[in-house]
């Protein structure tokens, strides 16, 4: 075992040691210091990190880290075949930056939490609680990394259901109130649902691709694919419908994409997020907005190689929807962490969305700029709620921003990272102006450029062989990146990717079914990413700007420094993640994460120079779809957020009169149900399953527990019968009658003589002794 | 005239002891019945004497037998008119066949 991943094992170890230490005896360790115990355990963790981190960055021969030793945890015996469960730590591009970005947010998160904590927030039913916060955090932070270094999917999935578990334990840590509980179980049976097509989706690859292991599962299903066979060789009739190996492919993929659909509360199971927010605030931070569910867009993303393009298409209109129809309900909000709520399912359905349509690096880049920002954001929130004791209406704050200005000034830059503030062409930018900027150039792409670049080629069928630029490593392993719109194949000779994959069989196959994605699929993220500036802006306004609407919350406001401090380190670490810090790593894990057979893994822009002379591209800035984009959506932040500041400059009356408008109040009306997925949920699943459960039970009472009683009560009757008359009356009774009877006879009998008559005794003796007299006499003679 | 031998005492003591017995068996009266009693013990005696007299047998150790039935005849006809006076206070009767009341 090397020292890396020794050290990514300790780091996933130390939060276990202080879980286990908070559990046994966090009671007696007391109020501040068991913070501090977590704090130490997620320290170790965040060493270890940066230390890999530090240690990958400067690698230069990153294969053989990656190289990592395995451990049989299990041999299973399948009809003669050895499948081996192995336990083996992940160490790749991917695991390294999402293992250092979690434990630097978590560190930030847990620090806060004893400055939220330290107040009243800790008090359950009456209790202080404090250590068992701390103690659920840690168990939390153990899972996350773990889930983070697991190599097996099964492994994966282990901890992708202790995460859950910890989601549930915080979210229902004020578990004496009502809504409290009630949003923990929504959340865990939301979860359960996603988790089913989850099992599905193993149990297929346990099936068909014999093994756990991604990067194994990975080249197994690319073999299967070229040689059509094990899954794509299935011909299988489920209940009359006809499904070919293509479509059976298509079915896994979704399966693993349903535990991303629970885990990143993606449509049509995003309805438990806003509910969690009902957990303290550092939980919301810390696993309902950076970690957690982001855990659903790292699972994608490792799975990323077992897709087909039709799941991948599945993918991106389950990511559309979901960012589409969040983000409109997070404009009506009120309550401060909601609004954050539903723009975290906003941000995540970009995430998916890019998943979805190829920009696997750009996901994943919005994915660590979007974790920075929104914890920073919900800590924010935390340190406005305590301050202000436990407020959450954002009408009644305002004028925050001088009683809590590290708060104030931290949360603009998240929401300046959120809207994608930047200047457009000059590199100047946060955040979500790069991320997204990518995720909507691919898509851009996807849906106009797409056939273009690879529909002709597919149609010409491998002609033009030979190519001169088909040497692109990277082309061969079946990725194609390309530079920004430097590549048309009609219009540039020099076709380096058109030439990689004629020469590759799969890839022209691959190309072909890999379609355009639909207009309205680019369309809808362009004009949510108009919205998203506006709500956020909304937000940071109602809050901090304008004069106080509520004096008595006004005055209790209050910032500690346990609490800003964190808010510093992660507006930092906003700032330098936004300055593409690790995206040339994305760059890089992508290629070794998408040697996918059937995924064209799409790169907005070649993250390098070197990568992108190697691949012998032109880069042509005027066929850029960034170029393209500025002119849709460049200065989408400066409309959203003006027109958030000119309609909350003055208090909430002219929101007020807008919401008044006659149509305005209908689709106000329409939002403020959240689009009545709650509603339709709690009546058609909530109340269909009870309806269902009802007629269900009552059949089993009536029938089975009825049918059950009255067989036993019949049949203890019949028992009875037979005991009593049988049984009692003819044995027991006849045994103690005839007992009875035969002393009596033999009383009767043996009374006869005793006639009391003095004379008769006599006379038997008598009679007795002349029978002797005569017997001895008798002898004597014989 | 014929010696006068065992025999002769025996068939007397048998006559007296069947007497008794017979007696005994017949009488009702509590009295009667002990004096049946007496005979049988006499016809007894005379046998205890009869054989030591004519067995051969040195010494009187018939003879001391039949003063020690004598003298238990004496107590037992004691305590038997003692039973006697009692059953005669219970029932105010002497015949024995009303002495029944513990018959079954």
């Amino acid at each position: 075992m090397g020292n890396y991943e020794i050290a990514l094992c300790l780091g996933v170890v130390a939060p276990l040691f202080m879980f286990a230490v908070l559990a046994f005896v966090g009671h007696r360790i007391g109020k501040p210091t068991s913070g501090w115990v977590a704090v130490l355990g997620v320290l170790i963790s965040l060493g270890c990190a940066t230390y890999v981190l530090t240690g990958w960055l400067s690698a230069t021969d990153k294969a053989a880290l990656m190289a990592t030793t395995g451990y049989d945890w299990v041999v299973l015996n399948l009809f003669g075949n050895e499948m081996p469960i192995e336990f083996k730590v992940k160490l790749d591009g991917l695991t390294v930056m999402m293992y250092f970005m979690v434990t630097l947010v978590s560190t930030c998160i847990f620090v806060f939490s004893i400055g939220y904590m330290a107040g009243h927030s800790d008090e359950v039913d009456g209790q202080c609680k404090f250590h068992r916060f701390f103690c659920y955090l840690s168990l939390f932070e153990f899972s996350m990394l773990g889930l983070l270094i697991s190599s097996s999917i099964f492994f994966l999935f282990v901890f992708w259901e202790l995460v859950g578990l910890c989601s549930y334990l915080l979210i229902g840590f004020y578990f004496d109130k009502k809504f409290a509980s009630n949003a923990a179980m929504k959340a865990f049976i939301t979860n359960r649902v996603g988790d089913f097509g989850f099992l599905l989706g193993l149990m297929l690859v346990f099936v068909f691709l014999q093994t756990f292991d991604l990067d194994q599962a990975a080249a197994t299903f690319r073999n299967q694919y070229e040689t059509q066979s094990g899954i794509f060789a299935a011909d299988i009739d489920i209940l009359g419908w006809h499904v070919s190996g293509m479509d059976l492919a298509t079915l896994m993929g979704i399966g693993l994409f349903c535990g991303a659909m629970g885990k990143s509360a993606q449509f049509p199971l995003h309805v438990w997020l806003p509910d969690a927010m009902a957990g303290p605030t550092p939980v919301s931070a810390l696993i309902h907005a950076a970690t957690m569910v982001a855990a659903g867009v790292y699972l994608v993303a490792r799975v990323f190689r077992l897709l087909t393009p039709d799941a991948q298409f599945f993918i991106a209109v389950i990511g559309c929807i979901t960012l589409t129809i969040t983000a409109l309900i997070a404009i009506v909000q009120i309550d401060i962490k909601k609004v954050l709520a539903y723009s975290t399912l906003s941000q995540l359905g970009y995430m998916i969305f890019g998943m979805g349509v190829g920009a696997w690096p750009a996901a994943l880049f919005h994915l660590i700029t979007h974790a920075f920002f929104k914890a920073m954001m919900f800590l924010g929130s935390g340190q406005v709620i305590e301050g202000c004791h436990h407020v959450q209406d954002m009408r009644k704050m305002g004028g925050l921003r001088k009683k809590m200005p590290v708060t104030c000034w931290t949360f603009l830059i998240g929401v300046a990272a959120i809207a994608g503030v930047g200047i457009p062409g000059a590199h100047i930018g946060l955040g979500g102006y790069f991320s997204k900027d990518e995720v909507l150039a691919v898509a851009y792409e996807r849906a106009y450029n797409w056939e273009d670049r690879f529909g002709g080629h597919a149609a010409e069928g491998g002609h033009r062989e030979g190519d001169a630029h088909s040497a692109a490593p990277a082309l061969r392993s079946g990725q194609v990146i390309f530079a920004s719109g430097g590549e048309h194949a009609d219009s540039h000779a020099d076709a380096g990717h058109g030439g990689g994959h004629h020469d590759d069989p799969v890839l022209a196959g691959i190309a072909a079914k890999q379609h355009k994605i639909p207009k309205w699929m680019f369309w809808l993220p362009i004009i949510i990413a108009y919205v998203t500036p506006f709500y956020m802006m909304r937000c940071w306004w109602m809050t901090f700007m304008g004069k106080p609407r509520d004096e008595e919350v006004h005055h209790h406001a209050h910032e500690s420094p346990l609490m800003w401090a964190p808010l510093i380190v992660l507006a930092a670490g906003t700032l330098i993640s936004s300055f593409y810090m690790f995206r040339p790593e994305l760059g890089e894990a992508a290629a070794h994460a998408t040697q996918a057979p059937l995924v064209v893994s799409v790169d907005g822009e070649v993250p390098n120079k070197a990568q992108h002379e190697l691949l012998g591209l032109s880069h042509d800035k005027d066929k850029d779809p960034h170029a393209a984009l500025i002119g849709i959506v460049g200065f989408a932040w400066v409309a959203g957020i003006g027109l958030a500041i000119l309609i909350y400059r003055n208090g909430l009356d002219l929101a007020e009169r807008i919401r008044r408008l006659p149509l305005i109040r209908f689709f106000h009306w329409c939002l403020m149900e959240k689009l009545f997925f709650d509603h339709i949920y709690d009546t058609v699943l909530v109340g269909g399953t009870k309806w269902v459960l009802a007629q269900v039970s009552r059949a089993v009472d009536t029938y089975i527990i009825d049918g059950i009683a009255n067989l036993l009560g019949r049949s203890t009757v019949r028992i009875a019968e037979f005991s009593g008359n049988i049984m009692d009356t003819g044995g027991v009774d006849g045994l103690v009658d005839a007992i009875g009877e035969s002393t009596q006879g033999v009383g009767e009998m043996v009374r006869q003589p005793q006639t009391g008559k003095i004379r008769n005794y006599i006379m038997f003796g008598t009679a007795g002794a002349v029978l002797v007299l005569a017997a001895m006499i008798a002898v004597v003679l014989s | 005239m014929f010696e006068i031998g065992l025999t002769h005492y025996l068939v007397v003591a048998t006559l007296l002891f069947v007497m008794g017995i017979y007696v005994m068996m017949t009488k009702r009266n509590a009295i009667g019945i002990l004096i049946g009693v007496e005979m049988v013990l006499n016809g007894a005696n005379i046998n205890l004497v009869a054989f030591n007299r004519y067995n051969g047998m040195s010494g009187i150790d018939g003879q001391i037998t039949s003063l020690f039935v004598i003298v238990l005849a004496a107590a037992e006809a004691a305590l038997a008119v003692a039973i006697c006076m009692n059953f005669y206070k219970n029932l105010n009767t002497v015949d024995v066949d009303h002495g029944d009341t513990l018959a079954g």
